[in-house]
């Protein structure tokens, strides 16, 4: 008995002696180590990744986070899919697609080959149902709003109604309640986007293609109708902002917009038309997103919209098909032998590990046990250790940090302040102290948007900051800038709970204290917690915020503050920029809409609701051996494209290159 | 003891209701809500979802048939995790954390009794410090240091044991979170049971066992043992009870599909079913086995009769 006392005694003495060895270990291989860990190739073509949390749903149209949407992109295909390295849109379900002149207008050319993994072909009547299927009020999708472009979207998904006078059984027009003026200043909008701006482009019969001049077409090119709350209530509201709305809606019926009347349409089998509410060029970036992939009518009408994803009821349209959902644990997907492209399919097997602790990828990582994991897991206190490695993923994303203004609430109200703010925060130290972001004094992310004429934003500046400061009277009696009268205690700085967002928070908090002598307070909240202050603006001076583009266009950053409500958050708003950047939108020559959206960004830095911080970096690892596999702006991998690679001669020694070798359009 | 035990499962329901309600109210008070993230939705899809989950309902009603549910023993479906119910998500991870949760007391069991009885019976010995002394190592070691540690030793250096995830039973995979669970309660035991020894061994039955000509062995493990183990019976109830329902920092620091994990997610989520469902689940599962505490303490200790 006594041994085993002593036995124990003696294997905590190992192991502590071996946990010391082996951290030293560590440190002194890393120095002669090429990667992170162990590198053997699994066999069978099996990739085994970390997608992070367990996803909310197998149902593309229901999750709308990015581990889910790393998932949907092996099970399910859409009109396009993201470019393995640029994110820009590829062909896919369709082959080719054409614009109108003003980009108001879409139409996808589908292969006549693609099929669900039951066999049944997908046709443009599946993305019809697909389309009218995610803005039902019905499903509540999440992700509704990115449909809203989409002709009649908005009235559908939010159970507005048309109307119509009951005696010539016309239907009133947008254009016949335009409000006078601009709404005033930020008072709240029309709850519909009253686009009467009359519909650019006119109704042109393509002369090689008389099919396509069809009722619906025509239907979608009559005057824009006006779309009213469907309820009392929604309505009452309307009647006060626009006060013409209530004379318009006498002696009149009311017609609820169906999903029959949203702008998409199937023009024979593989001809899909979309009508949107104003040219959009960037919409065609959107239509990879996981929300307009394809899904199955037939499943989902059998088994109900939610019951349909079960593994054993559920179809796929993408290259994988589901194996096994062991939830928390592992989602099996095996390559699809009914997918269009099978034969240019290689991996044979994904399993998707559900996963959130960054340790704990790491060292599943570092052991072998996984192949490649998501963005933004290699932790801070080991970047020094992994990042010279072979396998270190780094590039920069199509995401930002910036911390925003309550513009609402004094001082903020007050432009000089804002601008001060931003002038004592030096950025370029903060990117050296974050290691692996880039410094960011514009809105759009740095280096993400070739030939996009980026506006730099006001520069690190202490000086200035101080005489913005004095001028906007905070200044002592030889009128120079006084800290003493500044009104601290109405500021404070909100952050999300994260040890990163703590760290970013106490390098500006200092940089505030040394370049105006100004001590703001640190406030953390739960993530919930947070997202409501700062969407009710309760939040007291200054909160952070992060933004990930939807889609490839500076556009995903810009829109944030067209609107007073939504992701806004700072409470600017302002007409003149709104119309910037549709007038932009309208432009057709990409160069030019980039010069007029860069006009709009520097309009909105220069009124500075923000403080711009820095823009993300993709900051993960892959085995060398994992190829076809990039660090692209999204981390969102089109997994038909990966493969693993035996040869070692072959492996990536390094960041893989992000140029695009071939022509990524097929326009 | 009948009665006893019949009184004591009638209570349960009532405890369960309060316990639930309270959890209820507090879900309510967190701010945010199960369909809030990073991007806001808008308001129409926002009265969409509402009206879809029957969130447009005035609370009582709500609450109402949160507790219908709750007494019918079905929890109704995950709002996070589509399609998934309650009472499958905890049949699902159950077995998961329940082996993880018995395995770790076992052994915990079986090295603390061990340990807490021999360092006992020689009293003031270097074996008695040595022990001791590991047992007080061990309680002040949280698991959350324990895991990585034998995670840095045992799978990234010698690359013997995988260093997460789960692989069913009985797999490797299983050895390190056991072994981490297991330390703080291993220790826990062996300081309960030494100290229950102590006293026990002066007392005067067992001086009349001695008296008696019995051999040591009879003394120690027939009598000695039986009332020396009653304060590790009373803290087996509540701890086997935490340990089955879950071990959250176990379960995430090794990427297990087990209870806690779901119960900390939910949580983060809003996601109110499932916590309904997890914290009513825990609280019958404490209230059971503190139940079985106590009848086993009546056939462990002749002196206490209901």
């Amino acid at each position: 008995m006594f041994s085993l006392r002593a036995k124990s005694v003696c294997l905590c003495a190992i192991l502590l002696a071996l946990a010391v060895y082996s951290a030293g270990c560590a440190t002194q291989a890393s120095k002669k180590a090429e990667f992170f860990g162990k590198v053997e190739p699994p066999p069978g073509q099996v990739l085994r990744y970390i997608s992070g949390s367990e996803p909310e749903s197998l149902d593309p149209q229901v999750g709308t986070g990015q581990p889910e949407a790393r998932i949907y992109m092996a099970f399910f295909e859409g009109l396009v899919e993201y470019d393995p390295k640029t994110m820009e849109p590829i062909p896919a379900i369709a082959e080719t697609w054409d614009t109108n002149k003003d980009s108001s207008e879409f139409i996808f050319h589908l292969r006549k080959n693609a099929r669900f993994s039951n066999g049944d072909p997908i046709t443009a009547q599946d993305f019809v149902y697909t389309f009218r299927r995610g803005l039902a009020p019905a499903l509540a999708a999440r992700n509704g709003y990115l449909a809203y472009e989409i002709k009649y979207a908005q009235g559908y998904n939010e159970g507005g109604s048309f109307v119509r006078d009951t005696k010539t059984g016309k239907f009133v027009t947008a254009a016949e309640v335009e409000p006078e003026a601009e709404s005033k200043g930020q008072s709240v909008e029309p709850a519909m986007p009253a686009n009467a701006s009359p519909h650019a482009a006119e109704l042109a019969v393509d002369k090689e293609n008389p099919s396509y001049d069809t009722d619906f077409h025509h239907f979608m090119h009559e005057p824009v109708r006006l779309v009213v709350a469907g309820d009392e209530k929604g309505r009452e509201k309307e009647f006060k902002a626009n006060p013409k709305l209530r004379a318009a809606l006498e002696n009149k019926e009311l017609v609820p917009v169906k999903a029959e009347d949203i702008g998409v349409e199937a023009i024979d089998d593989y001809t899909f038309r979309l009508s949107l509410t104003q040219p959009a060029p960037y919409f065609i970036g959107l239509m990879p997103h996981q929300f307009f992939r394809a899904v199955p009518r037939k499943a989902i009408e059998q088994w109900g919209d939610t019951a349909w994803t079960l593994p054993e009821h559920i179809v796929t349209s993408g290259p994988f098909k589901l194996k096994a959902w062991k939830p928390y644990n592992e989602i099996v997907a095996v390559k699809d032998p009914m997918y269009w492209d099978a034969a240019n399919v290689r991996l044979n097997q994904i399993s998707f590990y559900p996963l959130e602790e960054t340790t704990t990828m790491m060292n599943l990582y570092k052991a072998g046990e996984v192949d490649a994991v998501f963005n933004h897991n290699v932790p801070v206190g080991w970047l020094d250790q992994i990042r010279p490695l072979k396998d270190y993923m780094d590039a920069p994303e199509v995401a930002i940090e910036y911390y925003q203004f309550n513009t609402t609430r004094p001082p903020f109200t007050d432009k000089r302040v804002r601008k001060a703010f931003n002038m004592a925060v030096d950025k370029k130290a903060l990117a050296e102290y974050r290691k692996i972001v880039k410094p960011l004094t514009a809105f759009t992310p740095e280096g993400i948007f070739p030939g996009y004429p980026q506006p730099k934003g006001d520069d690190f500046n202490p000086e200035k900051a101080k005489q913005l400061l004095a001028e906007a009277g905070f200044k002592d009696a030889s009128g120079k800038f006084d800290p003493k009268k500044f009104p601290i205690n109405e500021v404070e700085l909100t952050y999300n709970t994260a040890e990163s967002n703590r760290q970013v928070a106490e390098f500006v908090q200092a940089q505030w204290k040394q370049n105006l002598g100004l001590t703001v307070s640190l406030k953390n909240m739960e993530f919930k917690t947070f997202l409501q202050s700062r969407a009710k603006l309760e939040y007291k001076g200054l909160g952070r915020a992060g933004w990930v583009g939807d889609y490839m266009d500076p556009y995903t950053f810009l829109a944030l503050f067209s609107t007073v409500g939504g992701d806004n958050g700072t409470g600017w708003y302002d007409p003149k920029y709104a119309n910037m950047l549709k007038e932009a939108n309208r432009q057709s020559d990409p160069q030019k809409r980039y010069e007029l959206l860069a006009k709009a960004e520097a309009y909105m830095l220069d009124a500075q609701p923000v403080i711009p911080l820095m823009t993300n970096a993709t900051n993960w690892v892959k085995k060398p051996y994992v190829k076809g596999m990039y660090p692209n702006p999204g981390t969102l991998h089109a997994w038909k494209f990966v493969y693993i690679e035996d040869d070692r001669a072959k492996w990536d020694y390094g960041v893989p290159k992000l140029t695009s070798d071939k022509p990524t359009t097929a326009e | 003891m009948f009665k006893f035990v019949l009184r004591r499962l009638i209570i349960t329901l009532p405890m369960v209701v309060i316990v639930v309600s309270l959890t209820w109210g507090l879900i309510r008070l967190a701010p945010g809500n199960f369909y809030s993230g990073e991007k806001k939705i808008p308001a129409a899809i926002e009265k969409n979802i509402r009206e879809k989950y029957g969130l447009d309902k005035p609370w009582y009603v709500q609450y109402g048939r949160m507790m219908g549910s709750v007494l019918r023993g079905d929890f109704g479906n995950s709002l996070r995790y589509q399609g998934q119910s309650v009472n499958q998500i905890l049949l699902m991870t159950l077995p998961v954390s329940a082996t993880l949760g018995l395995f770790s007391y076992l052994i915990a069991l079986l090295v603390g009794i061990l340990a807490g009885t021999l360092a006992a019976l020689k009293q003031n010995s270097r074996l008695d410090y040595a022990s001791m002394a590991l047992a007080m190592l061990g309680l002040s070691i949280p698991n959350f240091v324990l895991g990585p540690l034998l995670v840095l030793v045992l799978s990234l250096s010698l690359y013997w044991l995988p260093p997460a995830r789960w692989g069913g039973f009985p797999s490797w995979n299983l050895v390190l979170p056991v072994l981490t669970l297991s330390g703080v309660y291993m220790a826990y035991i062996a300081r309960l049971t030494r100290s229950g020894m102590l006293e026990v061994l002066r007392a005067d039955y067992i001086r009349t066992a001695r008296a008696k000509g019995l051999s040591e062995r009879a003394v120690v493990f027939r009598h000695a043992l039986r009332g020396g183990l009653l304060p590790v019976v009373s803290f087996t109830g509540p701890a086997l009870a935490f340990l089955i329902s879950g071990t959250v920092v176990v379960e995430r620091i090794f990427a297990l599909p087990g209870l806690g994990n779901y119960f900390i997610n939910a949580n983060l989520n809003r996601d109110e079913p499932l916590i309904i469902g997890i914290v009513a689940f825990i609280s019958i599962a404490i209230l059971l086995f503190n139940l079985l505490v106590d009848v086993a303490y009546a056939y462990i200790d002749p002196r206490i009769r209901y």
